[in-house]
């Protein structure tokens, strides 16, 4: 099923949740709506799985305008659709009785194959007999999707699924969605976390204060953000604020006293960067590169990260944080209050006009 | 004391084996409230349901008229009927003045408030929620209201005992509108009333017990299907 938006408009009361959101699901795989609390996201959802109607604007499924529906359309599509709520619904009695509602509802035959194999795919099987009350977290969520699953849905929605859940929850689900989406079927979730939607290769759609900033591949996004907003996603450190100049027909950042070489087509002026702690090299030499910045300075904190380690280190006035493996940690031997070498390129650091 | 003793004693000689006069009067109560109470949830029910789904303009000032209504005394719902069925009244062609359908039509207008405000208040969050869940398994509307009184069923239970209990103790209103006729109109508060005024402790005191009784059974039953 394709699904389109056109120009979807929503508010709260007097305030705009949603302004102007236009995008296209086409059939099959994944897609990400990313954001940070509160630009929309769930109303977003919720309009596209026809749970809310917009104030103004038009969904459409396979180019039909859903305000054309009548009742029993509406019906129909939402048969072909499923939802995953950010907070669980379930309800009242034990595990099975959700898996047997669901097939009820919709006066399905209680296929109790169907319920096995899905309850077991979430890793429930154990669970079947368990009133939903005593289910963790995790529990509930791994059975609101397994519910919606029974239903074999072309399209399903799923608000933030794993937020807020233990790994091991977090994984199953992600697992079964990945599951579904590499079977042909589409899954839209949102996600305020960027790891989440890389994770699904997904087609990225940016939601910020109500209206999507940027789309594209999760890697697109990731490697070319758009604005500042989209670029703290993936790195919220290393982010600074000063003046972009040029010289010699070069491009600089300074910061304070501190002057890195950028690459960049704006104009000179005020700019927020940011330089990813992964693209930092760390020596403890000065190395030959054609990286053009090289800052030396003293480890301030080694933060243990578990696969990975991050260095806070005090340039001069400039605070950098750099990623390094745990084995390189190791191979090189640096300690708090050890002096290195930081080097990156002028392509890492990110720029962004600021007023 | 002596003598309140003296009419409990008789009071339970009236109850154990109960008096005819006793069975009758307590029958004609719990049909007459019962009544009232089923009548205010077939009106009361869905409206609270749908006041507290519905998204409009004006919602609000709804549901403050509801809340209203909770505090309008019982007399005046009692004056209000006496005058609508009363013979030169609206409905006075139906003759129900003084007989247990204008008692029904008073404890329902009685109970209807109630039966609304607490229906929207048990239905605010499950209305919304049992909607978002039905719908998203594909539901039809029928469907889904039928999930959310799933979901609330005890507090729609809890609604219907407040209100039952509420008119079931209601005395003015019905003395009113059913006028106390003995094997007619007489329920278990009005003989009461009657009974104490006339010095027949033992009949008062006796119906006051299966009162209690019936608070307490009622009561009990709601306990049951909540602990369940």
């Amino acid at each position: 099923m394709r699904i389109e938006a056109r120009g979807v408009y929503r508010k709260s009361g007097k305030h705009p949740i949603l302004r102007g959101v236009s995008l296209a699901v086409r059939g099959g795989g994944a897609f990400v709506v990313l954001g940070p609390n509160g630009a929309g996201k769930t109303t977003l959802l919720r309009i596209l799985a026809l749970l809310d109607k917009p104030n103004a604007g038009e969904v459409l499924y396979d180019g039909r305008p859903a305000s054309r529906f009548s009742g029993a359309e509406r019906t129909a599509l939402r048969r072909r659709l499923g939802f995953v709520f950010q907070h669980p619904l379930l309800l009242n009695g034990p595990v099975i009785a959700n898996m047997r509602y669901a097939l009820k509802l919709r006066k399905l035959p209680a296929a109790e194959d169907r319920i096995d194999r899905e309850l077991a795919a979430l890793g429930l099987a154990s669970k079947k007999d368990l009133d939903v009350r005593l289910l963790s977290g995790g529990e509930k969520q791994r059975l609101q999707l397994a519910r919606a699953m029974v239903l074999e849905p072309e399209v399903l929605f799923a608000d933030e699924p794993t937020s807020n859940l233990d790994p091991v929850s977090a994984r199953t689900i992600e697992d079964r969605l990945r599951k579904m989406a590499a079977a042909g079927k589409t899954v839209v979730l949102t996600t305020h976390n960027l790891l989440q939607a890389r994770l699904f290769g997904a087609q990225v759609f940016f939601l910020k204060a109500g209206e999507i900033v940027q789309q594209g591949t999760a890697f697109q996004v990731l490697e070319n953000p758009a604005t500042l907003d989209v670029a703290q996603f993936s790195s919220i450190t290393n982010v600074f604020h000063g003046r972009l100049v040029r010289a010699d027909g070069e491009s600089f950042l300074e910061i304070g006293p501190a002057r890195i070489q950028v690459a960049s087509g704006l104009d000179e002026g005020p700019v927020a960067a940011i330089i990813r702690p992964e693209d930092i090299l760390v020596s403890r030499d000065p190395i030959t590169s054609s990286a053009r910045n090289h800052f030396s300075g003293k480890v301030t904190f080694v933060d243990d990260l578990g696969m990975v380690v991050v260095l806070q280190v005090a340039c001069g006035d400039l605070t950098l944080r750099a990623t390094i493996t745990r084995t390189s940690l190791r191979e090189m031997g640096i300690r708090t209050g050890d002096e290195i070498v930081l080097t990156f390129k002028a392509s890492a650091v990110l720029l962004f006009p600021e007023e | 004391m002596g003598y309140f003793l003296e009419g409990l004693k008789q009071a339970l000689r009236l109850l154990v084996p109960p008096s005819g006069e006793v069975l009758e009067i307590v029958g004609l109560s719990l049909l007459v409230s019962g009544a009232a109470t089923a009548l205010a949830a077939a009106v009361g029910v869905p409206f609270g349901l749908w006041l507290s789904l519905a998204e409009f303009r004006g919602r609000r000032v709804l549901v403050s008229l509801v809340q209203t209504a909770l505090s309008v005394p019982a007399v005046l719902i009692g004056l209000v009927v006496y005058i609508l069925v009363s013979r030169r009244g609206l409905f006075g062609f139906l003759g129900l003045l003084f007989t247990p359908g204008a008692m029904i039509l008073a404890q329902a207008l009685l109970a209807l408030p109630l039966v609304t405000a607490l229906t929207l208040a048990a239905f605010q969050g499950p209305a919304r929620e049992g909607r978002d869940l039905a719908y998203s398994l594909g539901a039809s509307r029928g469907r889904m209201l039928g999930t959310i009184l799933r979901q609330g069923r005890f507090a729609f239970i809890a609604a219907m005992i407040t209100g039952f209990s509420r008119v079931v103790g209601e005395t003015g209103m019905t003395l009113m509108v059913g006028g106390n006729i003995k094997g007619a109109t007489r329920v278990m508060t009005t003989a009461i009333s009657l009974e104490t005024m006339k010095g027949n402790f033992e009949i008062g005191l006796a119906l006051g017990i299966v009162l209690l009784l019936v608070a307490l059974v009622v009561n009990v039953f709601l306990q049951m299907c909540q602990g369940k």
